[in-house]
C-alpha cells in the first residue's frame, strides 16, 4: 500500500481556493496599495494581476468610487473586525452593487499592515427590487386613477339618474293627464274608438313611467354604498313571503331556517323581493304552486337557492334574462319590465357574488347564488 | 274651510294646469295663487315691501328656476313670519336625497306627484281634506 505525503496547504493551494469563486477578492496595503487580486477581479476590470500590483483603486476608478472604496477601507482599518458596506463599481451594463466584506491583518505588535476585501455582486437582486418597488408605484397610481375614474362615472351616473327622476317623468304626466281631461270633458264628441285609443296612450304611458321607475331602481342598486353585516336570509325570505301571501293566492313556501350570509340587508331584500316576486308571478297558473329557499355549499361557499314549480323558462335563453329590459314572456301571459332580475344581478355581483338560473319549461325555475367572494377556479353549479 | 288662498309653486304650466284640475274635482274653492319660480315664491311671501301672501298652504316643487325649491324651504323656515306656515313639497322624484332634504329643512309632507292623473287627483284631495279642513294651523301663521 502506497502512503500519501501529508498534503500542504501554501500560498498555491489558497490562491487555487480564491481564484476559483464567483466573488472578487483583493488585498491592500494600509496605504491602498494593491497586494494582490483573484481572477474575478482580473476577469472583471480586465487586467493581470501583475500590472495591478502597486497601484491603488485612485489609478484605477473614478475620483468618487475609489474615494468610497478607500473610506471603508480605513473604517474597517479603524475598527479592527470585519465591516459589511455596499459598494458600488462600474460593470459592463452601468453601475454595479456588490456587498463587501472587509477585515484588516495585524501583525505580532497588532498594527494592521493590510486590509482583505471580498465583494459579491447583488446587482441582479438589487434591480429585481427596484422593478418590485416600481411596479408597486405603478401599480398603486393605477388603482388611484382607475379609483377616481370610477368615483367620477358612480357621480355622473348620479347625476344623470337625478336628472331622469326629475325631467322624465314630467311629460308623462302630462300627456297621461291630458289624456284623462278629453276622456272627460270631451267624451261626448270621441267617439267609442278614439277613447279607446286614448286609453292606449295612457296605457302606454303607464308603463314608459313603470320603466322609469325600474331603471332608477337598478341604477340606485349600483349607487348606494354596500354596508355587509352578517344579514338572516331566513327572517328576510320569511318577510317577503308574507306580503307576496297577503295578495290572497295559496302558496307552499318551504324556507329553510338558519340561512345567514355577510350582506348588505338592504339589497338582499331587494334580491329576495325580486326572486320570490317571480317565483310567485310565473306560479300563478301552477295547480300546487311550492316556493322554496334554501341553502347548498358548494367547495366551501354557500349557494342560495330559489326554486319554485311554475312557468319554467327555456334554458336557451338563460343568458339573457340577467340583462335589462329582456323578457321571456308575451306582456300578456305575465306582466313585467324585465328589470327585476337586472337589479338581482347587479346586487349579487356587487357582493362579489355569482347567480345562475336553471328551468324547465312547464316544470318551473331555479336560481342559484353565492354572495362572498370565492376561488378563481370556483365555479357556480 | 279656510278661505285662504293656496300657493302653487310650479314651473311646469301643464302642471299647474292639471293641478287646478285637481283642485276644483275636489271641490277646493281656495283660490290658487301661482308663483313660477323660488324667487317670485318669496317674493310673494316675504316682500321686501307691501302686503305678505298669508296662504293657507304652500305646495312647493323641488327643481324650479332662479332659486329651487329646498331654498324657499329653507328661507321660508328661517323667517318668524312664515316659521309655522304648513309646506307640502310636491314633485317629480322620490330620491332619497330629495326627501331627507324636505323634511330636514321643515318640510310637513312629502308627495311624489303620481303619473296616473286619478291618482293625483286623489292624493289632492287628501292633502286638501288634511291640510285646509283636518288640520288646525298654528295661530300666528
Amino acid at each position: 500500500m502506497s502512503t500519501r505525503p501529508p498534503v500542504q496547504v501554501g500560498h498555491e493551494q489558497l490562491m487555487a481556493l480564491i481564484d476559483h469563486t464567483s466573488a472578487v477578492i483583493y488585498m491592500r496595503d494600509v496605504d491602498g496599495h494593491y497586494l494582490l487580486v483573484n481572477r474575478e477581479y482580473e476577469r472583471l476590470f480586465n487586467l493581470h494581476r501583475e500590472d495591478i500590483v502597486g497601484l491603488t483603486d485612485h489609478d484605477l476608478f473614478e475620483g468618487p468610487i475609489a474615494d468610497e472604496f478607500r473610506a471603508n477601507d480605513l473604517a474597517a482599518i479603524a475598527r479592527g473586525i470585519p465591516l459589511q458596506v455596499e459598494e458600488q463599481a462600474p460593470g459592463e451594463d452601468g453601475l454595479h452593487t456588490y456587498v463587501t466584506v472587509k477585515f484588516p491583518l495585524h501583525d505580532a505588535a497588532g498594527h494592521a499592515y493590510a486590509i482583505c476585501g471580498i465583494s459579491t455582486d447583488i446587482t441582479a437582486r438589487k434591480r429585481a427590487e427596484e422593478e418590485v418597488r416600481r411596479l408597486n408605484d405603478e401599480l398603486e397610481l393605477r388603482v388611484r386613477q382607475r379609483t377616481a375614474e370610477l368615483e367620477a362615472s358612480t357621480r355622473e351616473l348620479d347625476a344623470f339618474a337625478y336628472s331622469v327622476s326629475h325631467d322624465l317623468r314630467a311629460p308623462l304626466r302630462s300627456l297621461e293627464g291630458f289624456s284623462q281631461v278629453l276622456l272627460e270633458d270631451y267624451a261626448e264628441a270621441l267617439a267609442e274608438e278614439a277613447q279607446g285609443y286614448l286609453r292606449r296612450i295612457q296605457a302606454n304611458v303607464g308603463r314608459m313611467a313603470q320603466m322609469i321607475d325600474d331603471l332608477l331602481h337598478l341604477s340606485r342598486a349600483t349607487r348606494t354604498q354596500l354596508h355587509r353585516e352578517p344579514t338572516d336570509l331566513s327572517a328576510l325570505a320569511r318577510e317577503v313571503a308574507s306580503e307576496l301571501t297577503d295578495s290572497g293566492r295559496k302558496i307552499t313556501w318551504e324556507i329553510a331556517d338558519g340561512l345567514t350570509a355577510p350582506g348588505d340587508p338592504h339589497l338582499i331584500r331587494l334580491v329576495l323581493q325580486n326572486l320570490l316576486g317571480n317565483a310567485w308571478k310565473f306560479t300563478g297558473n301552477a295547480e300546487h304552486p311550492v316556493i322554496s329557499v334554501s341553502v347548498h355549499p358548494q367547495s366551501g361557499v354557500d349557494v342560495f337557492e330559489v326554486r319554485d314549480n311554475g312557468a319554467g323558462f327555456d334554458m336557451k335563453y338563460a343568458d339573457k334574462m340577467f340583462d335589462p329590459f329582456q323578457r321571456l314572456h308575451s306582456a300578456g301571459e305575465f306582466e313585467g319590465t324585465g328589470i327585476g332580475l337586472a337589479i338581482v344581478h347587479r346586487i349579487i355581483t356587487r357582493h362579489g357574488g355569482r347567480i345562475l338560473a336553471e328551468g324547465t319549461v312547464g316544470e318551473g325555475a331555479a336560481f342559484r347564488f353565492s354572495l362572498a367572494p370565492a376561488p378563481a377556479d370556483w365555479e357556480l353549479r | 274651510m279656510t278661505e285662504r288662498p293656496i300657493l302653487l309653486v310650479e314651473d311646469n304650466p301643464d302642471d299647474v294646469l292639471l293641478t287646478v284640475r285637481a283642485f276644483t274635482k275636489n271641490r277646493i274653492r281656495n283660490e290658487v295663487v301661482v308663483a313660477v319660480d323660488g324667487e317670485q315664491a318669496l317674493q310673494r311671501l316675504l316682500p321686501d315691501a307691501g302686503e305678505p301672501l298669508r296662504p293657507a298652504l304652500v305646495l312647493l316643487d323641488i327643481k324650479l328656476p332662479k332659486i329651487d325649491g329646498l331654498e324657499v324651504l329653507r328661507r321660508i323656515r328661517d323667517d318668524d313670519r312664515t316659521r309655522n306656515l304648513p309646506v307640502v313639497v310636491l314633485t317629480t322624484s322620490n330620491e332619497e336625497r330629495d326627501i331627507v332634504a324636505s323634511y330636514r329643512l321643515g318640510a310637513n309632507s312629502f308627495v311624489r306627484k303620481p303619473v296616473v292623473f286619478e291618482e293625483f287627483v286623489s292624493a289632492v284631495n287628501t292633502l286638501g281634506v288634511y291640510w285646509l279642513l283636518v288640520n288646525e294651523p298654528a295661530p300666528s301663521g
